[in-house]
């Protein structure tokens, strides 16, 4: 009853109290419900302790209504209750705690079931607890454990984690009955290769809580704890992590939940303890579908904006793109833009908040990109799709970013002090330009250098086959009768129609004779006088030349021979005679 | 009458196509005053686009690549104004200018590259390069081999040339073959080596054309550097350069605008 009358005292002073808050701050619910036991892993027989615990701002709360436990015995439905009342920075908190005494019951693994609390006429539940109940014999009958009776181990909350998720890893030191902790010291110089590593912050002194490992009870405590990010996939090892703990034997007070700093005294001792390295499997991030994943792994919200809708030339504008969530905020790097001409972009700026509360990494982190415009206009950055990893999702969760618009108006400064008013001594070309298109560069393209090349040479192979030509006319008689043979036979055949036109058939007879002669003892290179007609004709035959041909050059001699014997012969006969001889001394030309 | 409706189609067809043709292919003195006007209106990029169009139809002059330099010089990209200036004093009628340009947007840049005095033999070939140039060369070598050739023949059928006239023709034609092969070593040296300008801010110079390799020297803008296209040629995106100061190395291509 003395507890029930102080609870409403409480409940009266806490509306009394909020009856002078703001509105705004009355109408704010930020409450939590939880629940806890003192152990999780016990034997049947022992008790433990169930806490129910309501935090928050509210006004009504009512008493939370257990559920009905499987292994274990509700000592008590009347639980005791605390309750303390904190008013910071205009916000009020009230906590309350209602404790449940469980006994064990029965071996075997149970769940104690969510408890439901309603707080302000709105029910709310706690998160269920797994409970392991040993048989204090079988444990007995195990043999005990082969660990030390004081030992540190590293506990990752992932074994199989993806490149860039959050892991945490928390320091656990667990030790025997008998044996009490004074304090700890971790030993600098821990890395964790492969990992970003973060410690996280605890407002709360280590809490010793009984376990029960292979049969052997140990109070276990949570020193440290350190979020890591891997930074590769693979196989990764954490390194193992070491502190000197200050411990001193105490008589067995069969107290399991006796403070974890003990009081100094006798039997004291350093011991420097190391925990077994921890392997991990990081798993690879999946293939992004597309390449806007910028390297964040956790639950972001993600936004940009431009700090001035308006800026003149040369003034810097500033886009800020921030990311804030729970993740590998200090991995994360910036997203790239698209961005439109004319501007001038500067080193971005990067700045990040990290919260290390809550056992997990969150925060924020901005980047601000620095531009200046160089010309004045509009400009638009256009919208951009980024994607960040979700491990809770198991997949990419894209977003699309908005496209930014400023204005950007000239600065008449700097058209006065432009490079037209004096500095750059050069202005503009206008009006009419000379035009040219380059010529090919190519040297053997053009078509002169060809004739150019080609002509003096075809003139030398000319003149000089001319020069060759000449020199044997002048040096070679033979060469040069043979040569000449056909002018002069045909000068001869003409000198012998003119003769015979004039009446002299005679002389006109000796001359075709002397052309027939001539032209054969000049092809074949015969002596000019001394020969017979038959000297000539058998000239010819040791040349094969055709017995037709033969033929008709022996009839024209014979002719010539008898016919200038007989002077009654006419001009045309002879003409006859002339062009008989005209086309054999032709057949003869191609023969010989 | 078959005949003349046939000959009034093709009429018509000629008298719609015709026109079509003028207006998709305007004149490059018309496209010029409309980015000379975009200049002036301060529509730098605009301007750009137009000259840049002109640039790609090879229709060139040094009034162009002035206003092209200017234009960038007013976006602050001192780099590519430079590259444009120096193409612009190729030109007579713009060397003045964009010598004086030049002289200026020198001395805008942050960094300033110490200069090697060049091999005389490179200053010889310049020097060939630009005011004679290779075409010029071979064709006074082709005549001169003409006259050569003319006068070796010549003492052949004319009997009264004096003897040394044979000699003189040997001279000649080795004069003329002596000038072809200054012509082609030339192109060849034109064409194996070229000027380039630096037009991003910073990039780093190194030993071998990977991007894990030892440092030669750290080039900014507006840094010039001699290309050798042979041996960049077996690697893309990388150019083998001399810069300025003699140091020789690889340079990602992006960095650099060819002249």
């Amino acid at each position: 009853m003395k507890r029930i009358g102080s609870f409403f005292c409480v409940i009266c002073s806490a509306f009394l109290l909020a009856g002078f808050l703001p509105l705004q701050a009355i109408g704010q619910s930020n409450v939590s419900v939880k629940s806890t036991v003192t152990q999780t892993t016990i034997y049947t027989g022992e008790r433990i302790q169930l806490t129910v615990e309501i935090s928050g701002d509210f006004n009504d709360v009512s008493r939370p209504e257990l559920p009905n436990f499987q292994g274990f015995r509700l000592l008590s439905n009347t639980p005791s209750t605390s309750r303390s009342f904190r008013y910071v920075n205009g916000q009020s908190s009230t906590t309350y705690s209602y404790s449940y005494q469980l006994i064990a019951q029965q071996q075997g693994d149970f769940r104690i079931p969510p408890v439901t609390v309603t707080i302000d006429g709105e029910d709310y539940q706690t998160e269920p607890i797994d409970v392991s109940i040993v048989d204090r014999n079988d444990a007995a009958q195990s043999g005990g454990s082969q660990r030390p009776d004081i030992f540190l181990q590293l506990e990752v909350s992932d074994e199989q984690p993806i490149t860039g998720q959050q892991i945490i890893s928390d320091v656990v030191l667990y030790f025997q009955d008998g044996l009490e902790v004074n304090s700890y010291q971790p030993v600098p110089g821990w890395k964790a290769e492969g990992f970003w590593k973060e410690e996280l912050e605890n407002t709360q002194r280590p809490q010793a809580t009984s376990t029960i490992i292979d049969g052997v009870r140990y109070r276990k405590a949570r020193l440290l704890q350190f979020a890591l990010f891997p930074t590769k996939s693979g196989e990764l090892q954490i390194s193992p992590y070491e502190i000197v703990v200050s411990v001193r034997s105490t008589r067995s007070r069969g107290d399991s939940f006796s403070s974890f700093f003990g009081g100094f005294g006798g039997n004291q001792r350093q011991v420097e303890l190391k925990s077994d390295p921890v392997t991990l499997n990081v798993q690879s991030l999946p293939a992004a579908e597309d390449s806007y994943y910028f390297g964040a792994v956790g639950n972001y919200n993600i936004s940009r904006d431009v700090s001035a809708q308006k800026a003149t030339e040369g003034e810097s504008i500033e886009i800020k793109t921030r990311i804030n969530g729970t993740g590998n905020i200090p991995l994360i790097t910036k997203p790239e833009y698209e961005l439109p001409d004319g501007l001038e972009v500067y080193e971005p700026q990067e700045n990040s908040q990290l919260n290390r509360r809550n056992h997990q990494i969150s925060g924020n982190k901005t980047f601000t990109d620095v531009i200046i415009a160089r010309k004045a206009g509009h400009y638009t950055i256009p919208e951009q799709k980024i994607a960040y990893f979700d491990p809770s999702q198991n997949r990419y969760v894209s977003q699309t970013l908005p496209a930014l618009n400023f204005k950007v108006a000239r600065n008449p400064n700097t058209v006065a002090n432009g490079p037209s008013a004096g500095t750059m001594p050069v202005s503009p070309v206008t009006g009419l330009a000379a035009w040219t298109t380059p010529a090919p560069t190519d040297l053997l393209s053009h078509w002169w250098f060809w004739i150019g090349l080609l002509l003096p040479i075809g003139l030398l192979v000319v003149a000089y086959w001319q020069k060759r030509y000449t020199d044997r006319m002048s040096n070679d008689r033979a060469f040069a009768r043979s040569q000449k043979a056909a002018d002069t036979s045909n000068d001869r055949l003409k000198r012998a129609v003119e003769l015979s036109e004039k009446g002299k058939v005679k002389e006109a007879y000796n001359m075709l004779q002397k052309a027939i002669t001539g032209f054969i003892g000049d092809r074949l290179n015969l002596s000019e006088a001394g020969l017979s007609n038959k000297d000539y004709i058998q000239a010819l035959e040791q040349q094969n030349i055709d017995a037709e041909l033969i033929k008709n050059i022996r009839m024209l001699l014979d002719k010539c021979d008898s016919i200038s014997y007989a002077p009654t012969t006419t001009p045309e006969y002879l003409k006859s005679h002339v062009g008989l001889a005209q086309s054999t001394l032709e057949k003869l030309k191609k023969v010989l | 009458m078959k005949n003349i409706k046939r000959l009034f189609f093709w009429i018509i067809l000629c008298v719609l196509i015709l026109p079509t043709h003028g207006l998709g292919q305007q004149s490059p003195q018309a496209t010029f005053d409309q980015a000379n006007e975009l200049l002036n209106s301060g529509e730098y990029e605009r301007a750009i686009t137009h000259y840049q169009q002109l640039e790609k139809q090879k229709q060139w002059s040094g009034a162009l690549f002035l206003n092209l330099g200017i234009s960038y010089q007013r976006l602050d990209s001192l780099g590519k104004a430079k590259y444009y200036y120096l193409k612009a004093s190729d030109f007579e009628e713009t060397a003045s200018k964009a010598q004086q340009a030049l002289s200026y947007v020198n001395s805008q840049f942050s960094h300033q590259s110490a200069v090697l005095p060049k091999l005389p033999w490179d200053v010889a070939t310049t020097w060939l390069q630009k005011n004679i140039g290779a075409s010029t060369l071979l064709a006074a070598a082709i005549i001169v081999l003409n006259i050569g050739i003319l006068l070796f023949i010549a003492r052949w059928f004319i009997p009264w040339i004096p003897s040394y006239f044979r000699m003189g023709s040997f001279v000649v034609i080795g004069i003329s073959l002596l000038i072809m092969a200054t012509a082609f070593y030339t192109q060849y040296i034109s064409d194996r080596y070229r000027e380039a300008v630096m037009v991003t801010e910073e990039a780093s110079i190194v030993e071998n054309p990977q991007a894990e390799t030892s440092l030669v020297s750290q080039a900014f803008e507006g840094y010039t550097f001699t290309v050798d296209h042979r041996r960049s040629g077996r690697h893309p995106n990388w150019s083998y350069v001399r810069m300025s100061n003699g140091l020789y190395g690889w340079i990602p291509t992006e960095n650099i605008l060819i002249l």
